[in-house]
């Protein structure tokens, strides 16, 4: 009886995660046709091309950037905002509001939004650094692979900051307030009840909201996709960019499939991390 | 109010500024440009204030997107793509919840593997398997069925843990008096159990439209008949690849697009909030 409450879910998402899954493993080690066809098998053909394919490696390269920066920046900036949030102040719910607007936008609309924001020509980011006299003339932000991949950076921690604070938040109202009292008491300083009491006690919820930020960010295609498209000359490419590039641009199947195989891997060690840290967690 | 907690007050928002600002900056370039005549969003230096206000942007663009069918795409395919996930999550979280089986453990960390997987990783997987599937004269590629079964299949992990770890915290009490007053097992799902498990069925199914709502890739990959785009893939078209983007008409389709969601998202975001991390944290 309980297995036939569980089955619909399964079958279902066995079909539509299985299916791809056993296709892409088939593809990472077959000789395919731009246009799809198997012709034969390759061995670790695809793989090797993979590895010798100039572009991947500076990709994955970036994946690592990209991926370190995002989560470094988000936990940042997420820990300072969730103390300030936890606090008791007026207009707190709007704040709390605010900050958590932008998980209710679209990533590609918010992708779109900072792309026209950052127009070299008529953007207001532009104009409003130079009137806080930041910069003295336009600079054409997107065009440059120098200032490109840094503006998706920051777009990437912004909409990662709702969820990450929303973690942090839970994390601080789980601490007991009299135990702050208590070191107050004792003479602590503000820094010091943070550095001995908060950190070591939102150590669980830290590795959770990093681990998790890592997953979602070294998976996220929309903003880089609609802001610059792996451009300008290939120098904004990540894994996952370069991932759909290869599949339905370039007609290259069967290198797609091993770059796909070899992300999957990535993912399911994190995966395995974060089951880990759960159960330890529960424990 | 004693002025410790106006100082206090001040000082958090002042704390807070620079994330309010960057939070609400695009939300202002949304506006402005929105309402702007197309020669003063190409005057240089660009300004906040248009002359004149010019909702004819609006309907320039209602026109030249073809919003209207591609609302309509993006209404039906999250309906049906939440209608879909949460079908099959809600018998799977009452499992989860209610009845130990063996292999329960197993499942859940089944549904915990698939929640990490994102459409991307299996994108071409995806692509093939919907070619592999004739539906009347072409294939699922180019559908909305294609579409929307993905969505379901995709949010099912997340609805189905949503839903167990608020069926854990209804007191089994209440089904139990049912069963002593002679109702059987269905009886008490049905009567007793699904009304109390209403409110957060319709957290769960909110957030699976939301997702639904704002997704992109699948969409990007499946959809290619201008007819059946949705929302997203339509505002994202009206940029990617032109030559002169009329920028005051993009604004207005993603204003009209966002509006409605962050809207309801802000008066629902206690509730909202409190689900979208129920799945991650414990």
């Amino acid at each position: 009886m309980p297995w036939l409450l569980v089955l619909p879910s399964l079958v279902l998402a066995f079909a539509v995660i299985g299916y791809p899954l056993y296709e892409i493993m088939r593809l990472s080690v077959a000789d395919v046709s731009r246009f799809g066809q198997v012709r034969g098998f390759v061995g670790w053909g695809n793989f090797s091309r993979m590895l010798a394919d100039p572009v991947f490696v500076a990709a994955l390269v970036r994946t690592l950037e990209w991926t370190v920066a995002v989560v470094g920046g988000t936990v940042l900036i997420s820990m300072p905002v969730a103390l300030v949030l936890q606090q008791d102040f007026w207009g707190r719910g709007l704040a709390r509001t605010i900050v958590m607007l932008p998980w209710s936008v679209s990533l590609s609309m918010a992708a779109i939004v900072w792309l026209w924001s950052f127009d070299g020509n008529h953007g207001m980011v532009n104009t409003t650094l130079q009137s806080l006299g930041l910069l003295s003339g336009p600079v054409q932000w997107m065009a440059l692979p120098q200032t490109a991949f840094p503006v998706e950076i920051a777009v990437g921690i912004l909409v990662s900051i709702p969820f990450t604070v929303t973690i942090f938040l839970g994390g601080l109202s789980s601490i007991p307030g009299d135990i702050y009292e208590a070191a107050a008491i004792d003479g602590a300083t503000r820094t010091q009840s943070f550095r001995l009491l908060t950190l070591p006690l939102m150590r669980g919820f830290l590795n959770i909201a990093i681990v998790l930020n890592v997953i979602y960010v070294f998976n996220s295609f929309p903003i880089i996709w609609v802001m610059t498209q792996g451009g300008p000359d290939n120098s904004t490419h990540i894994l996952v960019t370069y991932l759909y590039e290869l599949s339905f641009r370039l007609g290259r199947p069967g290198m797609a499939a091993a770059v796909s195989l070899a992300m999957l891997v990535i993912v399911f060690a994190f995966t395995m991390v974060y089951v880990r840290m759960q159960s330890r967690e529960a424990a | 109010m004693s002025r410790k907690t106006v100082r206090r007050s001040l000082w958090c928002w002042l704390a807070l500024s620079p994330i309010v600002v960057l939070v609400l900056f695009p939300f202002a370039v949304m506006l402005s440009t929105a309402v702007k005549p197309i020669d003063e969003v190409l005057a240089y230096p660009p300004r906040w204030l248009p002359t004149r206000l010019a909702w004819e942007n609006f309907a320039d663009m209602w026109q030249a997107a073809d919003f209207g069918t591609a609302l309509l795409n993006s209404l039906v395919i999250s309906i049906l793509a939440t209608f879909l996930a949460i079908a099959v999550a809600l018998p799977a979280a009452y499992a989860m919840s209610r009845l130990p089986f063996r292999g329960r453990g197993l499942y859940r960390q089944f549904l915990l593997v698939t929640q990490m997987l994102s459409p991307i990783l299996l994108v071409l997987g995806l692509f093939r398997m919907a070619a592999a599937i004739p539906l009347g004269d072409g294939t699922l590629v180019d559908t909305r069925l294609g579409v929307i079964i993905i969505y379901g299949a995709f949010n099912i992990a997340f609805a189905a843990w949503m839903l167990a770890s608020y069926f854990a915290t209804i007191p089994r009490d209440l089904e139990e008096a049912a069963w002593i007053d002679g109702c059987n097992r269905a009886g008490a799902v049905l009567r007793i159990f699904l009304p109390v498990a209403a409110p957060a069925i319709a957290v769960t199914a909110i957030v699976t439209f939301v997702a639904s709502w704002n997704e992109f890739t699948v969409a990007l990959t499946m959809l290619r008949d201008p007819s059946k785009l949705t929302l997203t893939l339509r505002v994202v078209n009206l940029v990617a690849g032109r030559y002169s983007v009329q920028w005051n008409q993009v604004m207005a389709a993603t204003l009209l697009a966002t509006l409605p969601v962050a809207v309801m998202f802000a008066v629902l975001q206690r509730w909202l909030v409190q689900g979208l991390t129920l799945g991650a944290v414990k």
